[in-house]
């Protein structure tokens, strides 16, 4: 197809979308809420995502002895430790000293521990550090085998928990998803279906002209293309600005949550955005024109 | 050029369109297909212009027969036509220019060919001065002229014309049939399907006349009908 055809034919599809303007509106405003809600779901999902790893990076490998092991048998551990793969650093915290640092973060309720008449509960510990986040977990399992710990704590529940949380939004989003992607079908195709039925005339005058298949049909594609997209796009722009809004305001009061930086994030978010409301917009007018248009 | 052989076709009602209709038609013919409405007259048309297919016989166009055309080739073989209208058929928020344009944009004709072939084909019609007009601003004639314009710009080797002159007054389709004439003698085909008792009587062509899917009657230099 030549190239002068194809714009003829783009010429075509944006006249048309004219003469349905209130149709045409009513889709691009469908595709743009629908997207807007899976762009919504994408960012909080991917924001989970990003703090679980924050976390993860951020999280210490605390190491529990047994009251039984002393002496060379702690120096040992320690070199046990320091041996496992990953393990980048070992700080011996003494019973002794968990002890004043428990006192300390009681402040004015260490009275407290008046009742424990001198006697010290608290366990000698390794404070591990390990070189990759990932590594937290095996490297935690490891050592939990070796002779003489008796446990071992690496801030799993928090970071289990916002994986946990992560499973169910990808799963609720998936089928928000299917439900959205189904109703922006359905527009789309109808406003398709409706400018094939407005413009039947022309289509019967291009079949008889010898117009092809593709020729009648690519005017419509576009027009649902365009649909599409310009929903997507509307909802991008709307994304951009209150995501922007969304960090500042967490910014100013719940500084320590990490949460993906504006840019590149949000245009990588925008385009996929608009690029779904494009696929979507050309499967929808596919369905009505092998539906509505027998050529 | 075009020839049926043994065509039938029954729609799914039980209606008997065609009933063993053969015949031939030859290059540069001007051919009148009369009859009662109900006759078989609009299945023959929509069937020249292959939009329905006979149920058993053969049917050749151009020399392609219809049996080994794939589908996807019958927009091709389209373009070897012309096709006219009783209700024209114009596209109304295009200028007459644009609607002839419009079939030449089709078979992606370069900018030159289309404006040679717009300007000569307006002519023929007479149409020159009105190329910016819109059709609600034409009459009826003029109207029908711009379909003929749209027919024939892409030089088609036959034309297929629907009682081009049913909504029409003598005057105007007189006009017309000017026009099919000179197209005509340039070596075009011409099938013209038409309720027009005068005009198929002054013309003195070919007529085929139909009646409940069978041909009655064809004549080389025919009148409407003898039967009144």
């Amino acid at each position: 197809m030549k190239i002068r055809t194809s714009l003829y034919l783009m010429k075509e599809a944006f006249v048309s979308l004219k003469r349905n303007a209130l149709m045409s509106f009513a889709s691009i405003s469908t595709v743009a809420v629908s997207l807007l809600v899976l762009g919504a779901f994408g960012i909080l999902g991917l924001n989970m995502g990003y703090m679980v790893s924050a976390l993860e990076s951020k999280v210490e490998v605390t190491a529990y002895m047994q009251d039984s092991v002393e002496g060379d048998a702690l120096t040992q551990a320690e070199a046990d430790i320091r041996a496992v793969s990953g393990v980048s650093e070992v700080t011996f915290v003494t019973k002794t000293e968990a002890l004043s640092r428990f006192r300390e973060r009681l402040g004015d309720q260490a009275s407290m521990l008046e009742a424990l008449d001198d006697q010290n509960p608290l366990p000698n510990a390794f404070e591990i550090k390990v070189d990759n986040p990932e590594l937290v977990k095996p490297t935690a399992q490891a050592i939990e085998q070796m002779a003489g710990v008796e446990t071992v704590k690496y801030g799993s529940e928090i970071v289990d928990q916002l994986f946990q949380m992560t499973k169910i939004l990808r799963i609720l989003g998936l089928v928000l998803l299917g439900f959205l992607v189904f109703a922006t079908l359905f527009i789309i195709s109808n406003t398709i279906r409706l400018t094939v039925f407005a413009r039947r005339k022309e289509i019967g005058i291009m079949k008889y002209v010898g117009a092809t298949n593709a020729f009648i049909r690519l005017p419509f594609l576009m027009e649902g293309m365009i649909l599409g997209s310009v929903g997507g796009g509307v909802a991008a722009v709307a994304l951009y600005y209150a995501y922007s809004a969304l960090l500042y305001e967490v910014h100013q009061v719940l500084a320590f949550l990490y949460l993906v930086p504006l840019h590149p994030f949000i245009y990588i978010i925008g385009g996929a955005l608009v690029g779904i409301g494009m696929l979507i917009g050309a499967i929808g007018s596919a369905i009505s024109l092998s539906r509505y248009m027998d050529v | 050029m075009i020839t049926l052989s043994n065509v039938s076709k029954t729609y799914s009602t039980g209606a008997v369109a065609m009933d063993d209709i053969s015949l031939s038609i030859d290059k540069g013919e001007f051919v009148f297909i009369v009859g009662p409405s109900g006759a078989g007259k609009s299945t023959l048309m929509k069937m020249l212009l292959l939009e329905e297919s006979p149920d058993k016989g053969d049917l050749i166009v151009n020399g392609h027969d219809l049996r080994e055309l794939p589908k996807k080739k019958i927009p091709y073989l389209r373009r070897s036509m012309g096709v006219i209208f009783q209700d024209y058929r114009l596209l109304p928020d295009k200028t007459v220019y644009e609607n002839v344009a419009f079939a030449m944009r089709i078979v992606e004709a370069s900018r030159r060919e289309m404006k040679q072939n717009i300007e000569k084909v307006l002519g023929l019609v007479g149409l020159k001065h009105k190329a910016k007009s819109f059709p609600a601003q034409l009459s009826g004639g003029e109207q029908q002229r711009v379909a003929i314009a749209r027919a024939i710009v892409n030089n088609p080797v036959i034309v297929i014309a629907d009682e081009p002159t049913g909504n029409l007054d003598p005057e105007n389709s007189w006009e017309i049939m000017n026009i099919f004439e000179e197209i005509n003698k340039s070596g075009t085909t011409i099938v013209m399907a038409t309720h027009d008792k005068t005009i198929v009587d002054r013309m003195r062509r070919r007529v085929i006349a139909l009646e409940k899917g069978k041909i009655i009657r064809d004549e080389a230099k025919g009148g409407y009908g003898d039967e009144d």
